[in-house]
């Protein structure tokens, strides 16, 4: 069967001329049915453009994206109807993503009413305290009637996730949809998440700048791709890209990343850099676009060819020739 | 990276105290429309010179508010009542609350500086990031440009920014990073004996934030500053406490070593804490989440304040609230139930295993 979603050769450019810059860079991506792949990397990598092109929030500049295999510029439109139904995301801020003048029943009805997933007043209510169990939102009838300001961050971002299942999605990008609710919340929200996937069949993409959420939620049969100023570096089962990672700056992010263990956080070794700038979107730089801050540099390899992901046999592909068969050793001995 | 500067720090040892700063009963109430915001509830606490103290917790628990508390920056709507500020410098002290306008500025800069959360905030937007740095020394009654500057390209290449390239820039011009080391720079202008760090690595990339935690080791290890951090983030304390508090609902619940916190926590929240947060390296540990959401400020649950979010409580919980007592070696913890603790770490692990 075709990919759920599949990117082909996609870039996004922003802006014109010398002003423009290249925030996805032909990245190919495919994704199966029933499968979590988180996207990581630091800020302006291009992982949230990445994730609005999935559900057609932006055009991708060039390539394609199929949605079970079906070119999504090409469809009819009861067919883009039914994708745009099937492929749902739930953004970063539930601050700025959950009107403020509704409740949180019109919020879940009134879609449900809309895409005829309930014949009734009466069914989209029992409908909609369905979807408020699903996420923990009980006692129901406490929330039913309450505006967002009413509600703390962890409860706003499960009425997001309530708001989306509406449409009985088929598809969720996950956008940074944890990273500002408290540590203590975190973990049921991810759970809960985990959840949607075994007992509703949802395909993930989850986006997060955080590797330690990304190795929680996708360790088991899940992947991570690694993205770095518009370009996939490196991708694999979880497992392999958190335990034996191969692509330089796989590396260097996850020797830096802080660990809330005081041995670990000593016993780790730190990889150093040649620079600590990221370059500007506006000037990348030729080549591999790691090369200024790559320890591993090779002038007159890294700096003239692009690298292209090649496929290791410990599982994933990593894009870079020089360091792909290298293992390091994360924590000093 | 490494670059090696040689800064002269001005560390006048007449100037240190072996406990420079101590919170005697600090309580911080933020008074609003709805109600008397309780953001600190009795804090006493004793600062030892060269340590780095992390207030850990999650947000409302009433970290920020206790920095600022000490700093004197509190909003308006906020009073210090009742509680004492006492700051220790060569042989006398000093009543931080009764502090008037001249004698406050200079503690504020010269004796405790703070490094605030938003960085892009803390600065002036219209202001070079040069004629910041000499307002800050005009104000403490330092006019001499040169020195000034002088010490500050130095402290830029400390922070291991290019001092020619920022030191005119606009903050605007800085990236996240660049603009959070520079105000760490600022903030050591004037050599101060305590530094306060709101959120340091917060909002920051990976890259970055190592960036900043290896700088405030070296700043640490090397000169031994007076550090308090304040973060959310358990790993910033893994990485630079020597002691750890944890913070609920505007109380210290546990306060100890950082090797006893995140091994030998007592209290269920800091175990809660421990429990929530994954690792990166290493294999897969399961996690659990403390249930229920952080209370309200206004209306605080009786007893113990987490109570109602505890495995552990029992009616007692309900009606007593815990104060801390010694559960180890300098190591305290605010909980009814510290055994109770204590056995489910030796029957379950600290970390849960995978199910």
């Amino acid at each position: 069967m075709a990919p759920i979603i599949e990117l082909q050769n996609v870039s996004r450019f922003f802006g014109k001329n010398k002003e423009e810059v290249t925030a996805v860079d032909d990245i190919s991506l495919a994704i199966e049915h029933g499968e979590i792949v988180c996207l990581v990397g630091e800020s302006g990598c291009g992982k949230s453009t990445t994730g609005r092109m999935v559900v057609d929030l932006l055009k991708p500049s060039q390539g394609k994206l199929l949605y079970r295999g079906q070119d999504v510029r090409q469809m009819s439109r009861s067919d883009y109807t039914a994708y745009r139904r099937a492929v749902q995301i739930i953004h970063q801020d539930p601050y700025a993503s959950l009107n403020p003048t509704q409740t949180v029943r019109q919020m879940i009805t009134v879609p449900l009413l809309r895409h005829k997933k309930a014949t009734s007043n009466a069914d989209a209510e029992r409908r909609a305290a369905e979807l408020l169990e699903i996420v923990d939102l009980t006692p129901v009838s406490d929330f039913l009637n309450k505006y967002p300001h009413q509600l703390s961050g962890g409860q706003r971002q499960r009425v997001s996730v309530a708001r989306a299942l509406t449409v009985e999605p088929k598809f969720i990008v996950a956008d940074e949809a944890v990273s500002m609710v408290d540590v203590s919340i975190r973990v049921s929200l991810l759970n809960m998440l985990s959840r949607l996937k075994s007992e509703f069949d949802v395909t993930f993409l989850f986006i997060t700048h955080d590797l330690a959420l990304a190795k929680y939620f996708s360790w088991e049969g899940g992947r991570i791709t690694v993205m770095y100023l518009g370009r996939i570096v490196e991708e694999g089962p979880t497992s392999r890209v958190i335990a034996d990672p191969r692509h330089p700056y796989t590396q260097a992010l996850l020797a830096a990343v802080p660990e809330a263990d005081p041995e670990l956080a000593h016993k780790k070794r730190h990889m150093e850099l040649r620079s600590a700038e990221i370059p500007s979107l506006l000037a990348l730089p030729n080549g591999c676009t790691f090369h200024p801050r790559c320890p591993y540099f090779v002038p007159g390899e890294c700096d003239v060819n692009v690298p292209r992901l090649e496929r290791i046999p410990e599982g994933g592909s990593v894009a870079c020739p020089v360091r792909k068969s290298e293992t390091i050793e994360l924590l000093a001995a | 990276m490494t670059v090696n500067t040689q800064i002269n720090w001005k560390h006048d040892t007449s100037r240190t105290a072996e406990i420079p700063l101590t919170l005697r009963n600090v309580y911080i109430n933020y008074h609003t429309r709805k109600g008397n915001v309780q953001a600190v509830r009795g804090i006493d606490l004793d600062l030892y010179s060269g340590e780095s103290l992390a207030l850990i917790g999650e947000s409302g628990s009433g970290k920020t508010t206790l920095g600022l508390g000490v700093v004197r920056l509190l909003a308006d709507t906020a009073s210090v009542e009742p509680g004492e500020i006492i700051y220790r410098r060569n042989g006398e002290e000093v009543d931080v609350l009764g502090l008037k306008s001249g004698p406050l500025r200079e503690f504020r800069w010269r004796d405790c500086a703070m490094v605030f959360q938003s960085a892009l905030n803390a600065f002036n937007p219209v202001l070079k990031i040069w004629d910041q740095v000499l307002d800050t020394a005009k104000a403490h009654n330092w006019n001499d440009r040169k020195a000034v500057r002088a010490r500050f390209l130095d402290l830029l290449r400390f922070v291991q920014l290019d001092p020619d390239r920022v030191i005119d820039s606009y903050p605007h011009e800085l990236s996240g990073g660049m603009r959070q080391r520079t105000l760490l720079a600022i903030s050591l202008l004037l050599d101060p004996q305590i530094l306060i760090l709101d959120e340091p690595t917060t909002a920051l990339d990976i890259l970055t934030q190592r960036t900043i935690i290896d700088l405030l080791r070296k700043l640490k290890e090397e000169q031994h500053f007076t550090m308090i951090f304040i973060s959310h983030d358990l790993a910033i304390a893994a990485e630079l406490a020597d002691r750890v508090a944890t913070m609920y609902a505007g109380q210290i619940v546990e306060l100890g070593p950082v090797r006893n916190i995140f091994y030998k926590p007592r209290h269920p929240y800091t175990l809660g804490l421990i429990r929530a947060v994954p690792t990166v390296t290493g294999g897969f540990e399961a996690l659990s989440s403390i249930p229920g959401s952080p209370p309200d400020l206004i209306n605080l649950p009786t007893g113990c304040k987490f109570h109602p979010r505890c495995p552990y409580a029992t009616e007692r919980c309900e009606k007593e609230e815990p104060g801390l007592v010694k559960v180890g070696d300098k190591h305290e913890a605010a909980c009814w139930h510290t055994d109770a603790v204590e056995a489910d770490i030796a029957a379950n692990g600290l970390r849960l295993r995978k199910k």
